[in-house]
This record gives structure tokens, C-alpha cells and sequence, in this order.
């Protein structure tokens, strides 16, 4: 890909990088740019990020649960309508007792995506308002997204189970055995390779 | 009361056949289900020659289709919903999501067993079932309340503690009304 192509892009970075401490920073490919920020940093790059470049569409909120590394990673996407470039800003709290601040006077809409995290996740926002039960209802274990709640030994304390699926085989194996199988003819124009 | 067509009072035939050719269908949906019954009612699948057609409310329904998984926050509303129809009334389950639950059998929020919770006439299986296959359900039931065998309702009252049980294991914290048998 030429340099041309991506200048957009480019010209982001470089803004982001000369005003911010970023922990990393990248361009993934043409349209997507991804910078990891300390949480502290977070509502400085989003606010310049919507009044000074352009991003002023709130695109999507989510959150990964690194349990191997104890913390987790929160995307906020934000998205250029007339460059038409998605901007990752991606952060990471400590999963005991982090928290992040509120960004819902930025966008209002993130008040959703916060509150929905807060209940999956038990994840903390600074001075979020709203009620604590949000989607799910009575629920009294730990978040049910966490990767250390156990979904399986959940459900079979708590549903029913009708019989004839215990039998289910581990077909991975067999799978893979057949995908080494020489494809038949008709097939080999479909193929990928 | 009604077990087969022999002991059946001819009273009841009429009543069956009536009932059998007006089933007025809940305008309610759960899961991706919902989405095959608009072909079902409208002109391209046409039920409404087998006597099938919408109600608004509870009240004036015969039908309740359970159209997929089922949160058990819908759950809830369901048992409300079902209690507020009237007798008799006919309980359809479509899907593998209500017969076993279907690829969402290990979600911590979709209940597995729809049978054990509220009576179930008739299953349909599929993944979800074409509007062909919902009107073979539909035939299906109507040959069932012909034979006086489509008896959930009449389960219901009679083992309403059993489902109860079942029913508040999930929805613990139960701030409903009581139901009158
Ligand atoms: S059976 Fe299939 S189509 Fe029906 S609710 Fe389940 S996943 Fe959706």
C-alpha cells in the first residue's frame, strides 16, 4: 500500500503521538487506527480525539477480560464520517478494584455501553449515575462475562437437561481428519488454495 | 375429561371443532422465531385459512407461541402472560431452543427445558422452523384438540405446584400475582 493511501491515517497518529503519552500506537490497516493509552489519559484523547479531529461519532464500547494478565482491556471506537477512518482507543485496568472514568458528558450514548459493562464485567466508572440493574435481572452471582464465572457449572445447577445430548462426541478430530482428505473435484474450484 | 374420540360427548365434538378452527394467536415473540411469523400470517403462507389469526392481548388469545430461547427475564413474563390467558389454551414451542436449548444450551440466561416451566401441547422442530413447518404444528394441534389431547392447560392446573417450583428456581425474586385454578 502506498503512503498516499494512507495519509489520513498517518496525520492521526502523529497528532496523537506529539500531544499524548501513548503506550503504543499503530495503524492496523487503511481505515483503522488503534493507540493504547493509560487510563488516566482516556477522556484527554477522546475529547480531542471528537472536538479537534473529527471522530465525533461514539461507534462502540466493549471489554475483554485478560484473566491471565489480571486486568481488563476496555476498546472505545470512534469513528470519522467524512475520512471514514475508525479510531481504537484501547486502555487497560487492573481486574480487582479498577476503574475508569465516566465519559457520558462526552458522548451520552456511552452511558449505555458503561452501564452494560459495569454489570457484565463488575467493572468500576467513576461517578456513573443510572441503576445498577441494567439487562439482567436478580442476578446474585459474580458478572456473568467474567471469565472465571463458570457458565457451564451454572447452568447445569441452576436448568434442565432433556436427555440425548450426553452422548455428544468431541467431532473435532474427525473434522480436522477430513479436512486433510483430498477435495473432490467440483469442490477444487471453491477452494481457497 | 376428554381422552379419546369414543368418550367424547358429542358436545364436545362441537366444541372441540369449533374451538380447533378459530386459534387466535398472541402477537408475542421470544427469540429469532418470531421473525417467521409474519410469511406465516400473511399472504405468501396464509394461515389464516386454517383459521389462525392475531389476538393483542392475552385475554382474547387461544395460542401462545414460544418462538425460540427463552431468557429467563422473558420467562418471567411468559408465566404472566400464560396465566392470564384464558382456558383452554394451547402452548406451541418452536425450535431446538425450546425443545433442548438448542445452540444456547450452556448460556447462563436461556432456559433449556421450555416443558418443564409452562405446559407444552405441540414442538416444532428446526432451526428455526419454515412457515411450512409452523403450519404443520398448527395442523398438528388442531387434530390434538379435536381428539380433546391438547390438555396443557389442564396439566397446568393440576400440577401447578410442580411447575411452580421449577419456576421459581430461576425467577427468585417472584413479585407476582397469585394464580387462581
Ligand atoms: S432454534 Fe435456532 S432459530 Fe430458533 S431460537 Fe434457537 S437458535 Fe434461534
Amino acid at each position: 500500500m502506498s503512503e498516499n493511501i494512507l495519509h489520513n491515517e498517518q496525520k492521526l497518529l502523529n497528532l496523537l503521538e506529539k500531544k499524548f503519552l501513548l503506550k503504543e500506537s499503530r495503524i492496523i490497516r487503511a481505515k483503522r487506527v488503534e493507540v493504547k493509552v493509560e487510563p488516566k489519559e482516556v477522556i484527554p484523547v477522546l475529547l480531542y480525539a471528537k472536538e479537534n479531529s473529527g471522530y465525533i461519532h461514539f461507534a462502540h464500547m466493549s471489554c475483554v477480560d485478560w484473566i491471565e494478565d489480571g486486568e481488563f482491556e476496555v476498546v472505545y471506537i470512534l469513528w470519522h464520517p467524512e475520512e471514514k477512518i475508525n479510531l481504537f482507543v484501547k486502555t487497560r485496568v487492573p481486574r480487582d478494584n479498577g476503574s475508569l472514568p465516566n465519559i457520558d458528558f462526552i458522548w451520552r450514548q456511552a452511558n449505555t455501553y458503561e452501564r452494560e459493562i459495569r454489570e457484565m464485567f463488575g467493572l468500576r466508572f467513576e461517578g456513573l449515575e443510572g441503576r445498577k440493574e441494567f439487562i439482567l435481572e436478580d442476578w446474585n452471582n459474580i458478572p456473568p462475562m467474567r471469565r472465571d464465572f463458570d457458565t457451564e457449572a451454572y447452568v447445569k445447577e441452576v436448568f434442565f437437561h432433556r436427555l440425548g445430548r450426553e452422548d455428544a462426541k468431541d467431532v473435532r478430530e474427525k473434522i480436522q481428519e477430513r479436512t486433510d482428505e483430498e477435495l473432490p473435484d467440483f469442490a477444487k474450484k471453491y477452494s481457497r488454495d | 375429561m376428554y381422552n379419546d374420540k369414543e368418550s367424547q360427548k358429542i358436545v364436545d365434538i362441537i366444541q372441540n371443532f369449533a374451538r380447533k378452527h378459530s386459534l387466535f394467536v398472541l402477537a408475542y415473540g421470544t427469540g429469532c422465531g418470531a421473525i417467521e411469523i409474519p410469511p406465516t400470517m400473511t399472504s405468501r403462507y396464509d394461515a389464516e385459512r386454517f383459521g389462525i389469526r392475531g389476538a393483542a392481548t392475552p385475554r382474547q388469545a387461544d395460542v401462545l407461541l414460544i418462538t425460540g430461547y427463552l431468557a429467563t427475564k422473558t420467562l418471567k413474563r411468559v408465566i404472566r402472560v400464560y396465566e392470564q390467558m384464558q382456558d383452554p389454551k394451547y402452548v406451541m414451542g418452536f425450535g431446538s431452543c425450546a425443545i433442548n436449548g438448542g445452540m444456547y444450551w450452556d448460556s447462563y440466561n436461556t432456559i433449556n427445558m421450555l416443558d418443564k416451566y409452562i405446559p407444552v401441547d405441540v414442538y416444532i422442530n428446526g432451526c428455526m422452523p419454515r412457515p411450512e413447518a409452523v403450519i404443520a404444528g398448527f395442523v398438528k394441534l388442531q387434530k390434538l384438540i379435536q381428539e380433546g389431547k391438547a390438555d396443557g392447560w389442564d396439566r397446568y392446573k393440576k400440577n401447578l405446584d410442580e411447575y411452580r417450583a421449577n419456576q421459581k428456581k430461576i425467577i427468585t425474586n417472584w413479585v407476582m400475582p397469585d394464580f387462581n385454578r
